[in-house]
């Protein structure tokens, strides 16, 4: 979201309804009593076209000192879910504070409560505080939409004691709220782990077989008896336990089509929201997420080089959270590619080709999620079949036939989805199918725990 | 403003009563400079308090905000009843028919003093019945748009009901406290509202904000912003008022000190033929005079004329100018006769600050309060008190001049006197035709005078009050005099502004002087001397033409009024003087004026009230049908509208739709109330109805369909609807309905709430 579009400077105070029609009513009766010389009814006139004018006045000059203090409770929430924000206003004025409505100003997609009466707050309390120059506000604001958005200030319409005139004053500060992308929970392993307190050893042998796993250390308090390691502990004549090596983490890569090209039909231009976009976003999250939990390493990638969405993330180390983040602010392709523009920067266009990770290692799990690949890097993507095992294209349904089959012929597995609902669900077996279909899909899950090549 | 409309708790729908008694209470203090006494402000504050806390009441029993009204009415009824029924109602509450009889009275007498009482009016039961009924409606009124509307700010209309009445009656308007402490209550009403409002809105907010408030709130930081902001828009109302000039002081006379008689007229002239058309006389004062005397009483002397407006000359008070002593009048020389003759005067209900005197007078006694006379006419005023309820002596100066004195007068006018020459540079084409004419026949000034009067007094000319104003040209401007000199029928003020028009366009010096002709004598004596009786309806307007060595002369060229002096008869150029009252004079003496004048004969009262009825109960039951047609008269124009954007296809399928649905409303369906998709609305009218033949049917997917489309459908794909099917639909539901049904959904289209609720919506969005 610009900010030029969001705020709209409102220092003017304005008349209510109620104060214009009474300057309305006051200036005709004002000319009735000049047309028929009703000097007494010209004092009436006069009141009805000061009142507002001095309420006005009055709106203007009112200088709220409030301070402001906002949380979020949960901190972050999910797309499609809701947060309370919970709003502490305390008044620092000497004089009590009355009068006044409030709203807290919210960024478009998100959906906050009208304005409501903010109550008479009462004078700052500096040596006994009592609570009584505190009001607090609690509200659900629902978040439809993942993305970073600004939250505040708080939004107060300051009016006259008669309801005569109005003037809205910003108080406070803005706070960010990260709204993550929805993570579908997916059933069934994609890549097996053994995931059980930290130890990882089939895990490892599986995917780096030729490392030597057993190096024995001695025991330290908090140690779990059952790695205690019997036959280093009766060599040395201590508590010796087994310690697991961290060189041959097993890592997972992601591409990401963060930067998908434009959309053909031209209605649906501008900041209006990209849904095959959101929907990748939601998938790769969903995707992150999972192999995060069973203890892989996590490398994210754009399809294209100079895109946004680049990142390594592991679990232990807060990485999933880290990743739903990075996926959170990921700008959508409009606002990315109006970016690119203003900077003047081309980088994305074919200077990087996608390559593999450092060394020519075993195969690891790899994944793309296609929204509108650019053909090259679809070609590069084909090319890269053979350092992934397994390697699945999650494909929305905005890419063209032509360019699936081009990667069913590399060999990669493609799964189509429409809705995030559908991948808990695509992983998992399919239903039992007799014969030759069975055996296939019994290979299928096999091939996904990454316990055979590819069928 | 989206929970402005919260519902209210009792105490705070009490509290916004409260405010609005308060407002129309103080503002019906406003009528008090024209009303005696103070019995009549509580008897309407009862009534208003009866109306607007039974009003109150009705809501805590949670009776629907559109009976409240209602059964306001009837608290009001029930209150008057107790108040005025008397021996009519049942149980003092309950009215019967007798008690509505006795309604139609009380108002008929309301009307009627209003009509006849000056101010300040004595609360005799008709009023006290008519003001109370009005406080009543007002509190209903103003109930209706605080409490049900929810509109304080136009609470305002009813409250200046009551302060809007004294300013056209009387000079000063309300009386400043009064309107300072009305503006008060009405901020008062505002800041309640205000305050009401944020305690509902805070009660009823939104489920999902929690708003925990401070266990103590602030209630005295808002009184003082409160008070102060009053306080600064009363003064600056009030320095603004004062500072704003009069622009329409110069257009009419009411500056001087006139005083209650003339109170804020067009012109003196317009009160005085007012005054004459009562239907009863008011007595104005009564006087006893020695020697037999029966002179013009006068008030005071217009000598200005622009034109249109005669005018008094705006003079100062002089502090010197006591009524103890009276200058020589102006002109009167030596030669003329004179003699004095002492008249005592009473004062009845006459109230003004002009002094009814003689012309000329040599010296006033008895007075109570400071009266000062003025240089040029020599008429008395007062600086600090009125006529009311004086008695006092005047010393007349009586002046008995020849036809040879004023015919020696000739055409020499000194300087001083020029003025009262001027007429405006363009006199219409009849007057000046005329006074040529009148000029010609005569060769001195006196003698074209007196052809002037004789003239006006021929048998052309027939005095008629009620022909000017019939005909439009009352007053005494210029083209009054003309269309005067056409119609031949008009009041004393037409006659003198008409002779003193051509005196001046012929050279003469002349002015109006307004007063009251002699009277009446009554059967009451005093010494043995009869009491003369002057009222209302002796009222007079009569020319006073100066001819130098005699000073101003008062000449009668109004037929059937007053008395000719001596000296103005035509057959007056012999030198002996001719006795009063001689036989012969061509125009009729009006010695023995009761019953011959001819307002007297006009002023019977019952025959006012004879020509208004007749025109009134047309009038109202007009005004009532057009009122009861308004709803059908509205919902036509609106289908007008509908066929028109359909004809032209200006979003034509929402606008047939609309139709549609809002006959099916009008006609008792719960298909066009509620808010139901069109296919969901269609589907409900089909079901209520329990089918329509094919072509409505036909007609009703048609339209269905048509604003789906247009609703639903992408831009672009509208397809046009034809107003066939529109009329096939509309003519099919009202195939079905029953006559019944058909007759009231014509005259209360039901369906003109759901369009004024639809357009209040999307003004509260906007």
């Amino acid at each position: 979201m610009p900010a030029s579009s969001r705020r709209q400077p409102r220092n003017v105070p304005r008349l209510t309804r109620r104060g214009a029609g009474l300057v309305v009513i006051g200036a005709v009766l004002a000319g009735v009593s000049l047309w028929f010389d009703l000097r007494d009814v010209l004092l009436l006139a006069f009141v009805a076209i000061a009142m507002p004018l001095v309420g006005l006045g009055y709106a203007m000059l009112r200088l709220p000192r409030l301070a402001v203090t906002r949380t979020f409770a949960p901190a972050t929430v999910a797309a499609g879910g809701s947060t309370r924000v919970r709003l502490t206003v305390q008044n620092r004025s000497r004089r009590p504070f009355d009068g006044a409505r409030w709203r807290d100003e919210v960024p478009s997609p998100l959906l906050a409560p009208g304005e409501e009466v903010l109550p008479g707050i009462g004078s700052w309390e500096r040596a006994l505080p009592s609570g009584d120059d505190t009001v607090r506000l609690d509200y659900l604001l629902r978040t439809p939409r993942r993305g970073a958005y600004p939250i505040g200030p708080l939004q107060l319409s300051l009016g006259d004691p008669f309801g005569l005139a109005v003037m809205r004053r910003a108080v406070g500060g803005e706070r960010e709220l990260l709204v993550t992308p929805r993570v579908t929970a997916i059933d069934g392993a994609i890549a097996r782990s053994a995931a059980v307190d930290g130890a990882r050893h089939g895990l490892q042998r599986r995917t780096n077989p030729n490392s030597d796993e057993l190096i024995a250390r001695e025991y330290r308090y908090g140690d779990p008896l059952r790695r205690v390691n019997w036959a280093a502990t009766a060599r040395r004549g201590e508590l010796m336990v087994r310690e697991e090596e961290q060189r041959g983490d097993p890592e997972a890569r992601l591409f990401l089509d963060t930067a998908p090209r434009g959309r053909t039909d031209e209605a649906h231009r501008g900041d209006a929201p990209d849904f095959e976009f959101e929907l990748a976003v939601e998938a790769a999250a969903s995707l992150g997420v999972h192999l995060l939990d069973r203890g892989y390493r996590l490398r994210v990638d754009p399809l294209d080089d100079g895109a946004p969405g680049r990142g390594e993330y592991r679990e232990p180390g807060g990485g999933a959270a880290l990743l739903l983040d990075d996926l959170a602010r990921l700008p959508t392709p409009g606002q990315w590619r109006r970016r690119e523009r203003a900077g003047g920067g081309s980088a994305a266009n074919g200077a990087g080709r996608l390559t593999a990770t450092r060394e020519r290692r075993a195969p690891m799990p790899g994944f793309a999620v296609l929204v509108r690949p650019a053909d090259e890097r679809l070609a590069e993507l084909a090319a890269l079949r053979a350092t992934f095992a397994p390697a699945v294209a999650i494909v929305l349904p905005s890419v063209a036939e032509r360019w699936i089959e081009t990667l069913e012929h590399a060999d990669w597995r493609i799964i189509r989805i429409r809705r995030a609902a559908e991948l808990a669900t695509v992983f998992t077996a399919r239903p039992t199918t007799v014969g030759a279909g069975a055996a296939r899909e019994a290979r299928w899950d096999e091939f996904l725990a990454g316990e055979r090549d590819a069928p | 403003m989206r929970r402005d409309r919260a519902p209210l708790s009792r105490l705070q729908a009490l509290a916004l009563s409260g405010a609005t008694f308060l407002l129309l209470v103080i503002a019906v203090m406003a009528l008090g400079p024209l009303l005696a006494g103070s019995g009549w402000w509580w008897l309407c504050t009862a009534v208003a308090a009866a109306v607007l806390f039974g009003g109150a009441g009705l809501r805590a029993i949670r009776l629907p905000a559109s009976l409240v009204p209602l059964g306001e009415l009837l608290i009001l009824l029930a209150t008057l009843t107790l108040f005025f029924g008397g021996s009519s109602s049942l149980l003092l509450l309950v009215p019967t028919a007798d008690t509505f009889g006795v309604f139609g009275e009380l108002l008929g007498g309301a009307q009627r003093t209003i009509q006849q009482q000056s101010v300040p009016a004595v609360v005799v039961p008709s009023l006290a019945f008519g003001l109370a009924l009005g406080t009543g409606l007002l509190a209903v009124l103003a109930d209706l748009l605080v409490l049900t509307f929810r509109l304080p700010a136009l609470a305002a209309a009813p409250a200046l009901v009551p302060i809007l009445v004294p300013g056209f009656l009387i000079e000063d308007g309300a009386e400043v406290g009064t309107l300072v402490l009305t503006a008060a209550a009405f901020l008062l009403l505002l800041r309640v509202d205000v305050r009401v409002r944020r305690r509902a809105a805070l009660a009823h907010h939104d489920d999902e904000v929690l708003i925990t408030a401070p266990r103590r709130t602030p209630v005295a930081s808002s009184v003082l912003p409160t008070i102060g902001l009053a306080a600064a828009g009363l003064v600056a109302a009030s320095l603004l008022t004062a500072s704003t000039p009069s622009v329409s002081t110069s257009l009419l006379l009411g500056s001087g000190g006139q005083g209650a008689l003339f109170a804020r007229g067009v012109s003196p002239f317009l009160d005085l033929g007012r005054d004459l058309r009562r239907p009863d006389a008011v007595p104005a004062f009564s006087y006893v005079a020695r020697d037999g005397d029966r002179p013009y009483f006068r008030l005071l002397t217009i000598d200005r004329f622009d034109g249109e407006v005669w005018a008094p000359s705006d003079r100062r008070i002089d502090g010197d100018n006591a009524v103890d002593e009276f200058p020589t009048p102006t002109g009167l020389g030596d030669a003329v006769a004179r003699t004095q003759h002492p008249i005592d005067i009473t004062v009845q209900q006459l109230r003004t600050t002009w002094l009814p005197l003689p012309y000329p007078v040599s010296s006033v006694e008895g007075l109570d309060g400071s009266w000062f006379w003025d240089r040029g006419p020599l008429t008395v005023r007062s600086a600090d008190s009125d006529t009311s309820g004086q008695q006092y002596r005047a010393t007349m100066l009586e002046i008995d001049p020849t036809a040879e004195q004023l015919r020696a007068a000739g055409s020499r006018i000194p300087e001083s006197i020029q003025e009262f020459t001027e007429l405006p540079e363009e006199t219409p084409a009849p007057i000046a035709e005329l006074a040529a004419e009148l000029g010609a026949s005569a060769d001195t000034a006196y003698d074209r005078a007196v052809a002037i009067q004789e003239y006006l007094r021929g048998p052309d000319f027939r005095y008629s009050v009620e022909a000017p104003v019939e005909e439009s040209y009352d007053g005494g401007g210029l083209d009054v005099v003309a269309e005067f000199l056409k119609q031949r029928e008009g009041y004393c003020v037409q006659f003198a502004s008409t002779m003193a028009v051509l005196a001046r366009e012929l050279g003469i010096p002349s002015r109006i002087s307004v007063g009251y002709t002699a009277g009446t004598p009554t059967t009451t004596r005093v010494e043995n001397v009869a009491v003369v009786q002057v009222d209302s309806q002796d009222l007079h307007a009569w020319p006073e033409l100066y001819f130098q060595g005699v000073g101003w002369v008062p000449f009668e060229p109004t037929p059937g009024r007053g008395t000719v002096p001596d000296y103005s008869r035509p057959g007056a150029s012999e030198t002996a003087p001719v006795p009063e009252r001689a036989p012969g004079t061509p125009p009729p003496t009006p010695g023995a004026r009761p019953d011959l004048d001819p307002e007297r004969q006009l002023a019977s009262g019952g025959s006012a009230g004879a020509t208004s009825d007749p025109v009134v109960w047309p009038l109202v039951t007009l005004g009532l049908v057009v009122v009861l047609l308004l709803p059908a008269g509205v919902r036509s124009w609106v289908r007008r509208v509908r066929f028109r954007r359909v004809r032209r296809d200006d979003r034509g399928a929402d606008a047939a739709w609309r139709e549609a649905m809002g006959t099916a409303s009008d006609l008792g369906s719960a298909a066009g109330t509620a808010a139901l998709t069109p296919r969901e609305a269609a589907d409900v009218l089909l079901d209520e109805l329990g089918g329509l033949d094919d072509a409505g049917r036909r007609a009703l997917y048609a339209l269905r369909d048509a604003v789906e489309r247009a609703r639903y459908g992408p831009p672009g794909t509208e397809a046009p609807v034809s107003e066939a099917a529109l009329v096939e639909l509309v003519t099919a539901l009202r195939r079905r309905a029953t006559p019944v049904t058909r007759v009231r959904a014509r005259l209360l289209p039901v369906s003109l709430l759901d369009t004024a609720r639809a357009g209040r919506r999307s003004a509260a969005r906007a």
